[in-house]
């Protein structure tokens, strides 16, 4: 990526910040959510927003897309106090927000969401609409179908349509949250020009991000939040590496190279031969105790598939599939709560966990077999090992009698692998286990896998080739459904290709 | 069968379908707004009262029609309140005012069982009633079969020509897209199913004041049911609900012609008939559903989810 001449410059005082926050204060009951924020966003300018979870970015964005009302301070729009009531004003005041969840309606057309709320008059002209989409897709150099249905698109395009949508508004403000978590390389790396482009034009750009090397290839200033405060906000140009961006953002060193000392391995826990069907091309991939493999890959790439066939949710339609020495039929028909399979689903608040549970019965959702005397559950054990969870993974905050929903995702995380790990697996399915998760919550996740391994057989199936490196001792690479390569992590020829291969590249064309 | 015979059931048949008609394009508007509204069955027999004592007392068939509607967009409006602003279940909900409905219409309308009401008659729209068959099944009937051609148009128009259709249907699907994108998706869904509620008042007015011209018990007789169901079976689209309104309203006047004509078949076998349809067009449906025109024909994403409030 080429970096950027202009980024040394200082924006000069006497240009006046689009949009400026002094001292917004947001509570939630005793929560401080937000801490006298004050932050100026300046015409062409990228400023990255970096925080840990739960550090308050979400409430900060909210309050800027007019969700929220700040209980103290206010927002200024081009140097006039704007107290927006309602997502409408906001928008009206020239700020535009690409959630990380999008905003689009899958059943409609590309040219009716950009214009959803837009049309500028009471009848609706569908060629029209489409020819305005297609105009304005043309101009900001973003290609796409105007008649498309949404839900046909990539996330790719979905996110072309959410920017196509801002842009029509003419947002002067454009608010991207981890824009992209959902991404493939080169969709990114053409949403990094596209920034850019509208940072050139004048726009004020706001761009939240996990990914320290993305913040420093396309941010102009750095602003880091934590606990709610601005700790910090500095110009890109004055950070070196990644590793100084993370030493800032969490006030500490992090030992984001983590020591990993080998594990003899054992016997083979999994075993996978030819499977096909379902997305999955001819896989083939073993696993034995002692180590990590990961799967690595864009994601919808035959990684969910192949979880669901290991998982036991869906049949293998062709090929051999052996679990702990035993048929994929015999196996997933019955194998013990303990000392068999665990899983850690990517989905961790919908699939892992129930939300309106409290942290006791989440645990007794995997484990339940353990904490029964015949058909009665021992509840005073159940909570003293949810306790134990609690307090051995640092789960903040702490009250098992708390629903899931309130924790936030890294706690929750630790929670469902603390669980996982109760019932002493032999095969851990681990799926994107630190995603969206702050640094500090990573480094204890990937400690917790690391420590496993030593007893049972990792399969992790992960999108963050950062995370895949450090943990694991192979990688299989997966395209299209098909394993790519496979190789050790010591083998650098093959870490360098890794790249190439989850973009599909063959062998020789590589 | 002799022709003429066959022309005076078609023209029953398009009759019988003008109430369902009006009350499953009432439940697409609900629904596309996403708010599931099972209480058809009692808007209609409330507006059917509503439009026969408004009939009743002021001679007026019109008024009558409006008093109907109106009947069934308040009674709707109080399933918006439960549904949108105390976040009550939209089944349970939907079920209550059913049996509210029903209720009701028959406790008011005791006094007046038996009698009648001026209300529509049928009259020949000049030149296209001499059009031979067609003239007869389509043109001589009553002012609100006539205005039941339009509505399927009109609400096509409504929901997919319209700013405020795009914005209904968002919310139906999304309510969070129509949020971010500065709609206001409650008053939305209250707008839907208020509206909803007027054309379900609109069937409910046709039985009272075009269909029977008298009032008695029972008069919704099991249309709101079906037109739930018609809804699944239009794939939520107007122009489909026109279809099915025609089947169904085709299969109530032939079982009635047939139970007028003494046939040896038990009445009560005769009467499940539109039920039985009823469960053969879900079933369809569900196929359908199933098929590669499932993405088209899918129920509006956020159908029955309530809108909890943020913050």
């Amino acid at each position: 990526m080429a970096p950027q001449q202009s980024r040394t410059d200082i924006a000069s005082v006497d240009v006046l910040p689009q949009v400026r926050l002094v001292g917004v204060t947001k509570r939630f009951g005793a929560v401080v959510a937000n801490n006298a924020i004050s932050l100026s966003l300046m015409p062409g300018r990228i400023k990255a927003l970096l925080g840990e979870n739960g550090a308050g970015k979400s409430t900060l964005m909210a309050m800027l897309a007019g969700r929220f009302k700040p209980d103290e301070g206010h927002i200024e729009v081009a140097g006039r106090r704007a107290d927006f009531t309602s997502p409408r004003e906001a928008i009206d005041a020239g700020i535009g927000m690409v959630y990380q969840h999008f905003m689009l309606v899958e059943n409609m057309t590309v040219a009716e969401n950009v214009l959803l709320g837009q049309e500028g008059g009471f009848l609706l002209d569908p060629a029209a609409m489409r020819a305005t989409v297609s105009a304005l897709a043309g101009r900001f150099g973003l290609p796409i179908d105007p008649a498309a249905r949404v839900g046909d698109l990539s996330m790719g395009e979905r996110q072309r349509v959410e920017i196509l949508k801002l842009l029509h508004r003419q947002s002067r403000v454009l608010i991207f949250d981890e824009p992209t978590a959902v991404l493939t390389p080169p969709e990114a790396e053409a949403l990094f020009s596209a920034l850019r482009t509208m940072s050139a034009q004048g726009k004020a750009i706001v761009f939240i991000s996990h990914k320290l090397e993305e913040v420093l290839a396309v941010a102009d200033e750095i602003a880091i939040l934590r606990r709610g405060r601005i700790e910090g906000e500095f110009l890109a140009t004055e950070v070196d590496s990644p590793a100084e961006l993370a030493r800032r953002m969490v006030g500490r060193d992090v030992v984001l190279d983590i020591a990993r000392a080998p594990v003899p391995l054992g016997r083979a826990v999994l075993d996978v031969r030819g499977l096909s069907g379902g997305g999955l091309k001819d896989v083939s991939l073993n696993l034995r105790q002692g180590e990590i493999l990961a799967v690595v890959g864009v994601a919808g790439n035959g990684q969910q598939q192949l979880v669901e066939v290991v998982c036991g949710l869906s049949r293998p339609e062709t090929g051999e599939v052996e679990l702990l020495g035993h048929g994929w039929d015999a196996f997933s028909k019955h194998h013990d709560w303990d000392g068999a399979l665990a899983w850690v689903p990517e989905d961790r608040a919908g699939l892992a966990t129930c939300r309106s549970l409290d942290l006791t019965d989440n645990l007794l959702l995997t484990t339940r077999q353990g904490f029964s005397r015949g058909q009665w559950l021992q509840r005073a054990r159940a909570r003293e090992a949810a306790r134990r969870i609690v307090r051995e993974n640092n789960v903040q905050p702490g009250r098992i009698g708390l629903p899931a929903w309130q924790l936030s995702g890294g706690n929750l995380q630790k929670f469902v692998l603390g669980r996982e790990l109760l019932r002493k697996p032999r095969l851990l399915v681990a799926e994107q286990p630190t995603q969206g998760l702050d640094i500090s919550a990573t480094e204890a996740v990937w400690q917790q896998l690391l420590a496993a391994r030593a007893d049972m057989g990792v399969l992790l199936v992960t999108g963050d080739l950062a995370e895949a490196l450090a943990l694991a001792d192979r990688v299989a690479v997966m395209f299209r459904g098909r394993v790519m390569g496979q190789f050790p992590v010591t083998d650098a020829a093959q870490v360098e290709r890794i790249g190439a291969l989850m973009a599909g590249l063959s062998e020789d064309a590589a | 069968m002799s022709p003429e015979l066959i022309v005076a059931l078609l023209a029953a048949a398009v009759q019988a379908a003008a109430p369902i008609l009006f009350a499953t394009l009432g439940e697409i508007l609900s629904e596309k707004a996403g708010v599931l509204n099972l209480g058809v069955e009692g808007v209609m027999a409330i507006a059917a009262f509503a439009a026969f004592i408004t009939c009743h007392v002021t001679g007026s068939a019109t008024l009558g029609l409006l008093a109907g509607g109106l009947a069934g967009a308040l009674l709707c409006g109080l399933h918006s309140l439960v549904c949108q602003v105390f976040l009550g279940n939209q089944v349970v909900s939907g079920l209550a005012l059913t049996i509210f409905g029903v209720g009701l219409s028959n406790y008011l309308g005791t006094p007046y069982v038996g009698i009648g009401t001026e209300g529509f008659r049928q009259f020949a729209v000049p030149l296209l009633g001499q059009i031979p068959v067609l003239g007869a099944v389509f043109f001589r009937q009553d002012a609100m079969v006539y205005l039941g051609y339009f509505a399927p148009v009109a609400v096509w128009f409504l929901l997919s020509r319209t700013s405020l259709g795009l914005g209904l249907r968002a919310t139906g699907e999304m309510p969070a897209a129509a949020a971010a994108a500065g709609l206001n998706p409650q008053r939305l869904r209250a707008f839907g199913v208020m509206a909803g509620g007027f054309l379900c008042g609109l069937g409910g007015a046709y039985l009272s004041l075009a269909h029977t011209h008298l009032w008695t018990t029972g008069l919704s007789g099991g249309r709101g049911w079906v037109a739930v169901a018609l809804v699944i079976f239009a794939f939520w689209r107007p122009g489909r609900a026109v279809l099915g309104a025609l089947l169904f309203g085709g299969v109530m006047a032939f079982q009635l012609r047939l139970q007028a004509a003494g046939t040896n078949v038990p009445s009560s076998l005769l009467l499940m008939l539109p039920y039985a349809l009823t469960v053969l067009a879900l079933v369809f449906s569900a196929t359908r559903a199933r098929s590669s025109a499932r993405k088209a024909a899918a129920a509006p994403a956020a159908l029955g989810v309530n809108i909890e409030p943020e913050g």
